[in-house]
């Protein structure tokens, strides 16, 4: 059993998807380079003022009331993709019918229990379609090329019962059966004009004229041609992709938020529908002279719900603004198996996942993007050589410490102060910091350190470690001698 | 039952919608306490450092504050628990970190700049940066999950350092009971007076000088003391004030270990 499910009109209905209010008015989607773009496609409206498919702008500039849109490939893709979601509700057998564009017949066998009768289903499956903002015919019948015929053809709802196609398309038009035009003309000279009455021809006389072909005609026009079903394994990721063109230039990003808020929630609910989450957000803006501005959010661990993916996008675009007005947006997403986590009575603690993420991202806004992270040392001879990591703390686990005294530590003044130094042979008697001058009680040293040398990053310098008093405080501290620049500087204090 | 255990139970009884068990004294939870890591330390504390409350180690540069600090991070991270190093001055160094034995990746480390945030001319006074790690500290208080945040304003000097509100420390007291956080300040004078259940105060020790065993004079270990000026975890129920204890333990570097 097959439901077919046909959008009239495809191009004219997918090109105003995104713009409801010129549904009523008449309009053409104009294709090809200016100017000598044609018409493509056009509504009823616009036909009945006299508009034809084929028409040059010139001609659609003379209907005043006529509004021209160009065709945009993406808004057809973005229409492919929301008919297919639609269709997948109703199974999950599904094959475009390539010659009707937009056109989608799903195998419902088994689908009663589910949504009631062929009827019942057909109604369900036509209120969808609707509710995803098209118009639609919907046919069911045992027959594949009866379904996708009786859909093309007659409005509305149309269920045949089985073994009553020949009948159901009998009153069609050829056209029904999507004829090559010789054939059509051919049949118009026989005076052959429904599906009835081409069935009603012997098939012996109608293959001896018309050859193999003839054969498969007279099949389709009894509503006997078979049909062996390849059903399509849509890529889900790639239609993971909501698009959005602005009226007028918007600067503000709260105002923007109210548009990604939404548009989060639907690819959300297209993923929820496969027991997915959401793992990498791409937010690509469209500015005002034609730039682009592209971020792309992707949480540790792959979330499913709109307020934290909403804040993650509003904080990274916080933090990285878009520097014209914002004319149109586009998000991606990027699917993933949901973080389950079985949590233990007596773990250790750990944040939440999905809040440390928005924290996080409060703080890489507060303090910038290289602010916030782990350490992690360098495999380089350079004291104190490491580089920020993004903080992912790994599961909890007790791990057993080794037993060894405790390091003294050093803090690091970032970047290193310049001092002033008295020596005598060659050894620090003197320092000056801060305005401040201290006697060096112990000093030990120097130790010669250097990197490098082999490029221009090469360093080199002498290192001591003193011990520092004056009248009011005592300091335990590393300085070093550059012996290039001839400065002497303090490294860090021990702590 | 005596005469005054029936007083008791009748105006127990009486107060009971009011007041409950007026005249019982309350049994105080033994608190959740987190190893230091220094042996003499902990036997001074009673065993660590409280969870959930606020501890403040002020002292002088080189007292050591920031080995202390470490070492307990350390012990915590090695529970398998997350913490969080907010970093006033930016003077941590993740080579001692590690060598302190603190897991690396479980260690979130905020590392304030002046240059940052409003667009103000750099001055020597660290209020930007304060302000940073104030709100730093509060979203990682209201985030929740870390065992242990420090907040390291050792260069900070007293008086900027006494000129955060009163409230803040109250605060954050509250939120780190809520998020069940040891909250660690390390200060060069104390600042947050009774909102910190532990008090240290870290004095320098008796200078042990540079070893000069080989051919040149070799920096190798320290001896550090602190005093403990406040527990409000000792569980006496009559607040009598306890004379200061002190403890002496000593801190070796890197390269001595080797030797």
């Amino acid at each position: 059993m097959y439901a077919v499910l046909h959008p009239s009109n495809f191009f004219a209905q997918a090109a105003v998807h995104q713009r409801p209010e010129l549904r009523k008015k008449p309009f053409v989607v104009l294709d090809g380079e200016p100017p000598s773009e044609t018409v493509f496609a056009a509504n009823n409206s616009a036909r009945s003022l006299g508009v034809e498919i084929g028409m040059t702008r010139l001609h659609v500039e003379a209907f005043s009331e006529v509004i021209a849109l160009r065709r945009v490939i993406e808004h057809e893709h973005t229409a492919h993709a929301s008919l297919h979601h639609v269709a997948c509700m109703f199974s999950p057998r599904i094959e475009l019918v390539e010659e009707r564009p937009g056109t989608y017949a799903l195998d419902v066998s088994g689908m009663d229990l589910l949504y009631g009768d062929a009827g019942q289903l057909a109604n369900k499956l036509r209120q969808s379609v609707m509710t995803a903002g098209f118009l639609a015919n919907v046919a069911v019948a045992e027959n594949f090329h009866a379904a996708v015929s009786l859909a093309s053809s007659r409005t509305g709802v149309s269920v045949v019962p089985p073994g009553g196609e020949a009948h159901a398309i009998g009153q069609l038009p050829l056209t029904a059966l999507h004829l090559t035009p010789e054939h059509e003309a051919t049949f118009a000279t026989w005076g052959i004009r429904t599906c009835a009455d081409l069935a009603a021809l012997a098939e012996t006389e109608l293959i001896s004229r018309l050859g193999q072909v003839g054969k498969k005609l007279h099949s389709l026009a009894c509503g006997t041609w078979p049909h062996l079903m390849f059903p399509m394994e849509a890529s889900f990721e790639a239609g993971l992709v909501e698009r959005m063109e602005l009226d007028f230039p918007v600067e503000e990003l709260e105002r923007l938020l109210f548009l990604i808020s939404r548009m989060t929630t639907t690819l959300l609910e297209r993923v929820r529908g496969k027991a997915r989450a959401i793992a990498a957000l791409r937010v690509i803006l469209r500015l005002d002279g034609g730039a682009q501005h592209e971020r792309t959010v992707r949480p540790a661990l792959p979330l499913q719900d709109t307020p934290t993916l909403l804040k993650l996008i509003q904080l990274d675009l916080e933090t990285h603004p878009p520097c014209a007005a914002i004319l149109g947006l586009e998000l991606h997403a990027q699917s993933a198996v949901p973080y389950r986590a079985q949590h233990g009575l007596f773990l250790p603690q750990s944040p939440e996942p999905g809040q440390l993420e928005v924290m996080l991202a409060r703080m890489r806004k507060l303090l910038g993007e290289k602010r916030v992270g782990s350490p992690e040392l360098t495999d380089d001879h350079r004291p104190n050589a490491f580089r920020m990591v993004p903080f992912a703390p790994p599961q909890p686990r007790r791990n057993e410490r080794p037993s060894l005294s405790t390091p003294i530590a050093l803090r690091v003044s970032r970047p290193p102060q310049m001092v002033g130094v008295a020596l005598t042979n060659q050894v620090p008697v003197r320092v000056f910091w801060d305005g401040a001058s201290y006697v060096v009680r112990d000093a030990a040293g120097p130790v010669r350190v250097s990197g490098q040398w082999w490029s221009e990053a090469n360093w080199c310098r002498e290192e001591w470690d003193v011990r520092l008093e004056n009248a009011s405080a005592e300091r335990l501290c590393r300085i070093a001698f550059d012996p290039r620049s001839r400065c002497w500087y303090v490294q860090g204090t021990y702590d | 039952m005596g005469l005054a255990a029936a007083i008791r139970v009748q105006v127990e009884a009486t107060l009971a919608q009011r007041v409950p068990a007026a005249l019982t004294l309350k049994i105080k939870q033994a608190p959740e306490l987190f190893s230091t890591g220094i042996a003499e330390v902990d036997a001074m504390l009673g065993g660590g450092i409280p969870r959930s409350s606020i501890t403040e180690v002020s002292g002088a540069s080189s007292t050591g504050k920031t080995s202390f600090a470490l070492s307990a991070v350390a012990s915590i991270t090695q529970l398998g628990n997350a913490c969080a190093w907010v970093d006033i001055s930016d003077a941590l160094s993740p080579e001692a970190t590690a060598a302190a034995g603190v897991e690396l990746r479980r260690l979130l480390w905020l590392r304030m700049s002046a240059e940052r945030g409003k667009k103000v001319k750099v001055t020597d006074k660290p209020w930007s940066r304060l302000e940073q790690g104030l709100k730093a500290t509060d979203l990682l208080l209201q985030t929740g999950g870390f065992g242990a945040i420090v907040l390291d304003m050792s260069d900070v000097l007293p008086q900027h350092a006494r000129r955060i509100p009163l409230g803040t420390w109250y605060r954050f007291r509250l939120a780190a009971e809520h998020a069940r956080t040891a909250l660690i300040f390390l200060t060069q004078s104390p600042c947050a007076s009774s909102c910190a259940t532990l008090a240290l105060r870290c004095e320098p020790a008796a200078a042990i000088p540079f070893s000069s065993s080989g051919e040149t004079p070799l920096f190798e270990r320290q001896q550090y003391e602190f005093a403990r000026e406040r527990n409000r975890n000792e569980g006496s129920p009559f607040l009598q004030r306890k004379p200061t204890q002190r403890v002496c333990w000593p801190a070796e570097t890197l390269w001595s270990r080797v030797r």
